[in-house]
């Protein structure tokens, strides 16, 4: 999962305002939402993964690998709502029968399974793309600018650093017990995991202090003042977007009025 | 020590013998024991001269860090002072800003130092600290990345970069504040060759500029090819200090302390021993040093002196 991060530096969109890139993201994720229509869903999605994959950039083989990850859990969420519970058989395409009641599937199900699938598969597309084209920081800078609370912000940051560190330490921790046969059997994996993790504990907490004093050695007063990126404000490229976004709701409005929300 | 001082108070008195003698930096009678009751310093003086390239030399647990850190102000000694620029260290907003904005602590391990994802920002916090412009800061920072060679990483998240790139950008974090003296603690430690060497590099163009300079460190050789002056610590206290020549020929103390002789002035001991280096030179401080001596020398003195006692 730590690639996603990789691929936002290495994204073309990355030098674009962030600001605008989350404004394209939220208001699309938004729109597909609120259509609640295959057809836009649809349109959301091939339009996000173009945007990401062209626009941006990130290899389609990626792409496409990123989007089975979150597969698994729509299909068994989905799966449930396409089913339909009923004292009749009238209705079910195929149906199991419990004690006087009906399980089963029915064609309004399945409509309704689709439509929820892509709205949601239109939402991962939307998110996607604001995660593959934007690093954390510039989502911080974004954060900021929108009056999100100091202390929020700073946490986000420091939290996202330090995952990378603990990973690391995570990792030499493994690397070592398991030169040592730790993991050997199921027994002695055990054993070595709670002292892994009890270690990461111990070690996070000394991270913590090492981090303070050295913030304080630089003259930390309780805030993390830091330069926030520069980005070159396009009035046109706002225009674009929300050309863009003004489209998409006309398409939406089109749809629901020719009937078509299914 | 000035000849008319009977007549003034201490404090004046120590202030004008320290602007003579230009001590930028002192330590005196410092102790600090942890919390848990580990006592890291025992009553510990120095001076640090301005200007100088001063190296600390003495064993894991040897209380550098401690004392860095009490350099700093970040930890307070329990008893003892410390003098910047002559005038007594004071624990309040006011005296700490001035002493961490004139001292400055690249720590050893430099990811807990780097705070956030980048590397603009991280070296730009110290400077935003001194609540200086915006255009200054900006300025200090480039200057600061151009100066650790770093300057096209500054776009780069902090967590992918090598050891050897966030060790110099932990640098830059600190050169950003433009401190009078700036302390290492183990800067070459995990580093190849071709990285100390570059760290060693702009070390001496910071010291050429003005800029004190004190390094923990191991290594008796870059000891000897780089110090001015060497402070030997051993549990809490200080065992030895002058200049390199002084300090690595006394032997009962580097015995006492287990550090061992810079291999260059072994082997020029050894070369002068046997009569291959025959008149008094200046002691040769790297390995090119001592090259240019052998070859300097007649090879005709090394074959009459030959004959060694075994």
């Amino acid at each position: 999962m730590l690639h996603i991060d990789q691929y936002a530096y290495l994204s073309r969109l990355r030098g674009e305002d962030p600001l605008l890139k989350v404004l394209f993201t939220s208001a699309t994720m938004g729109i597909c939402l609120w259509a609640d229509s295959v057809l836009i869903s649809l349109l959301v999605i091939i339009s996000m993964a173009s945007v990401t994959v062209f626009v941006g950039g990130i290899s389609g083989r990626f792409y496409g690998k990123l989007l089975l990850i979150p597969l698994s859990f729509l299909v068994v969420g989905v799966l449930t709502i396409a089913l339909d519970v009923s004292r009749h058989p009238a209705g079910f395409l195929c149906a199991l029968n419990f004690a006087e009641r009906y399980v089963g599937i029915t064609v309004p199900g399945i409509l309704r399974a689709v439509r929820l699938f892509c709205q949601a598969f239109g939402c991962i597309s939307c998110l996607y793309f604001l995660s593959l084209t934007t690093p954390l920081v510039d989502l911080l800078a974004v954060l900021r600018k929108l009056r999100v609370p100091k202390l929020i912000v700073e946490l986000m940051g420091l939290v996202y650093r330090f995952i990378f560190i603990l990973l690391d330490m995570a990792d030499a921790i493994y690397t070592a017990q398991a030169s040592r046969l730790g993991y050997a059997t199921v027994r002695s994996g055990y054993r070595s995991l709670s002292a892994l993790a009890s270690m990461l504990f111990i070690r996070s907490y000394k991270q913590a202090q090492d981090l303070y004093a050295a913030l304080e050695s630089r003259g930390y007063d309780g805030e993390l003042r830091v330069v926030e990126p520069n980005y070159t404000v396009a009035l046109e490229k706002y225009a674009v977007v929300v050309f863009c976004e003004c489209l998409l709701i006309a398409c939406a409005v089109i749809v629901h009025r020719c009937g078509g929300s299914g | 020590m000035p000849v008319d001082c009977v007549c003034r108070d201490s404090a004046s008195l120590r202030r004008e013998w320290l602007v003579m003698e230009d001590i930028i930096l002192e330590a005196i009678n410092l102790s600090y024991t942890y919390p848990d009751g580990t006592r890291a310093l025992k009553n510990i003086s120095m001076k640090i001269k301005r200007g100088r390239k001063i190296a600390v030399l003495g064993a894991n647990g040897a209380g550098k860090s401690t004392l860095f850190l009490n350099f700093n102000g970040v930890l307070r000694p329990q008893t003892g002072k410390i003098f910047f620029k002559g005038r007594e260290v004071r624990y309040n907003r006011a005296g700490l800003t001035e002493l961490r904005t004139g001292v400055g602590i690249v720590f050893q391990d430099p990811d807990t130092q780097l705070f956030s994802a980048s590397v603009y920002q991280d070296v730009s916090f110290g400077a935003l600290n001194l609540k200086l412009p915006l255009a200054i800061v900006n300025r200090r920072v480039d200057n600061a990345l151009r100066g650790t060679d770093t300057y096209h990483l500054k776009d780069k998240a902090t967590h992918f970069l090598s050891y050897g790139e966030k060790k110099r950008v932990s640098i830059a974090d600190v050169l950003v504040m433009e401190p009078d003296v700036i302390i290492f603690d183990e800067p070459t430690a995990c580093l190849d060759c071709r990285n100390t060497l570059q760290i060693m590099t702009l070390f001496e163009g910071l010291n050429k500029s003005g800029t004190t300079l004190i390094m923990a460190t191991h290594d008796v050789d870059v000891t000897w090819a780089w110090a001015d002056e060497v402070f030997i610590l051993k549990d809490g206290s200080i065992e030895g200090a002058g200049s390199p020549e002084r300090v690595f020929a006394d032997e009962p103390l580097l015995r006492a302390t287990g550090i061992e002789t810079p291999i260059v002035m072994e082997m020029y001991d050894r070369l002068r021993a046997v009569g291959f280096i025959e008149e008094p030179s200046p002691i040769p401080r790297t390995k090119q040093e001592l090259f240019a001596l052998i070859e300097k020398s007649p090879p005709l003195s090394f074959k009459i002196a030959a004959p060694i006692a075994p």
